[in-house]
């Protein structure tokens, strides 16, 4: 089974899929906390018209993505911050308002073709030296930013106006936060693709809060998780030619119905 | 010897407040000065909350000034001086991974600054306020299991830990016993009176405390300040301000 690490697209495979799952564990603890999954599916969709004006004007579809998706960030936290909007209500008009408008992008680009499909479903075994490096780079900043601001935005999830009255700069950390998870999921849907990057956020987090710990231990218990999901998901996407992004994904799945037998209350 | 400059705590001017075109306070004027205990009462929906929520900035006032410390609040940054417990914490529900060390802790995080550890002087901080309110045996739960009461207190102890100059306090009206209730008076008294520390109380019984307060803000849309308590707890004052058909409970001690 060692053998699959022979393969250089095997090694950045893993290597692509750790740098997301730590990320995307990290981040998503902080939108799971304050009831705000959803903004991981709805930026996923946002992803995508990056992703197919990139590939319409033949531009990196990857930076057309994370732009798309900072653009889309920063709007959502504008109408649910300054005017009040229902958050969940603002995540579902962007959600299948990109949608619509990446297919009509799509559309005019003639056919649906088949790179536009590797982006919905990942194709991890595709990542090249280059995604690597926009990975590694982009993917620094943002575990630099989260954990550099870790107990304020923990503060903030725990109760908004308490850590504003404190002094806590709330806004802009807000606005810190959304970037952050905006760059992590255009990031990672060249791993697990747009349908599947929700998993990879909400899941982790979710299934350690279970173990009813405090935050330090849930959020290392969460990344755990994310690690040992990619790994075991990428090796039986080798060993048994599934399609990587979901493997990932069911394993999350099937530690979550774990984490709820063992913590059954 | 120069005479010590002590400004008040709170000074307010012609404050008004609205909110979707409704008027919630009208022209409010008041000071509270340090070492006080000032009781907020009125009926529920008379913004007394909102009140609290515009001396914290959380709400921007339609018209008027705020001095905090003696300085307009535009300009005030020293917001830990002024520990806040609202009346509920929004979140916590039983499954939220955060342990009452760990609560009271972000009591400490705005006078840390950014990317910095718990110092030996947070640490005490924090043990100081979780003995304070008796939580120290509580330390490692989870904040979602306990009781209204403790958690009550916890929240008071994460106030407590940055040790602010004042104290604002929104009693919840529901999920607290009686008895929790009364250690809890006591609590403020003993703040107040050998801490000096000022302290705001939001309070729907203000019978039980008369004997601690120096003034009552009763706010009703309008607001009226008294500084004789015990003129604000006579039955027919109350009914009068609330309103005829109000219902008032005295406590005739």
């Amino acid at each position: 089974m060692l053998e699959m690490f022979d393969y250089p697209f095997m090694q950045r495979a893993f290597a692509a899929g750790l740098i997301i799952a730590v990320l995307a564990s990290l981040g998503g603890s902080f939108i799971v906390l304050r009831r705000y999954s959803l903004l991981s599916e709805t930026l996923a969709h946002v992803s995508l018209v990056g992703v197919s004006v990139g590939l319409l004007f033949g531009m990196s579809p990857l930076w057309m993505a994370v732009l798309a998706s900072l653009l889309a960030s920063w709007m959502i936290e504008y109408l649910r911050s300054a005017h009040g909007m229902y958050s969940d209500s603002v995540l579902a008009i962007f959600l299948s308002g990109s949608l619509a408008l990446a297919i009509v992008i799509v559309s005019m680009a003639g056919s649906f073709n088949a790179s536009l499909f590797s982006y919905l479903f990942g194709s991890i075994l595709s990542v090249s030296v280059q995604d690597l490096w926009v990975m590694g780079i982009f993917g620094s900043l943002a575990m630099a930013l989260l954990l550099a601001f870790f107990k304020e935005l923990y503060f903030i999830a725990f109760d908004e106006d308490v850590a504003r009255a404190g002094g806590i700069r709330v806004t802009i950390l807000n606005y810190m936060l959304v970037s952050v998870i905006a760059v992590i999921i255009a990031l990672s849907i060249r791993v697990v693709g747009t349908l599947l990057i929700g998993a990879l956020m909400v899941i982790p987090p979710v299934a350690a809060i279970r173990f009813g710990m405090g935050f330090y231990p849930t959020t290392l218990l969460s990344i755990a998780i994310a690690l040992i999901s990619v790994v075991i998901g990428l090796s039986a996407s080798y060993l048994f030619s599934l399609p990587s992004g979901a493997a990932i994904v069911l394993c999350l799945l099937v530690i979550f119905i774990i984490a709820l037998v063992i913590n059954r209350r | 010897m120069p005479l010590k400059f002590s400004p008040s705590l709170f000074e307010v001017n012609n404050l008004n407040f609205e909110r979707q075109g409704n008027l919630v306070l009208k022209n409010a004027a008041f000071k509270i000065l340090p070492g006080e205990y000032c009781a907020i009462i009125g009926p529920n929906g008379g913004g007394k909350t909102t009140l609290v929520r515009l001396l914290l900035g959380l709400e921007k006032p339609t018209s008027g000034t705020i001095k905090l410390f003696g300085i307009p609040q535009q300009r005030f940054r020293d917001w830990n001086r002024i520990g806040y417990v609202p009346q509920r914490s929004a979140l916590v529900d039983g499954s939220f991974p955060a342990t009452v060390r760990e609560v009271v802790g972000m009591g400490r995080y705005a006078k840390r600054g950014v990317l910095k550890f718990e110092s030996d002087e947070d640490k005490a901080a924090i043990n100081e306020a979780l003995e304070l309110m008796g939580v120290a045996d509580l330390s490692n739960r989870l904040i979602g299991n306990l009781s209204g009461g403790q958690r009550q207190r916890v929240m008071i102890a994460r106030a407590l830990a940055s040790n602010p100059d004042v104290l604002i306090v929104d009693e919840p009206n529901t999920g607290v016993d009686v008895e929790s209730q009364h250690r809890f008076y006591e609590l403020l008294r003993t703040l107040n009176r050998t801490k000096k520390m000022s302290i705001l109380f939001i309070t729907h019984d203000i019978g039980v405390i008369a004997e601690d307060i120096t003034r009552v803000l009763f706010v009703n849309q309008t607001l009226l300040v008294s500084q004789n308590p015990a003129e604000m707890t006579r039955c027919d004052e109350m009914s009068r301000l609330y309103g005829t058909p109000a219902h008032v409970v005295c406590h005739n001690h």
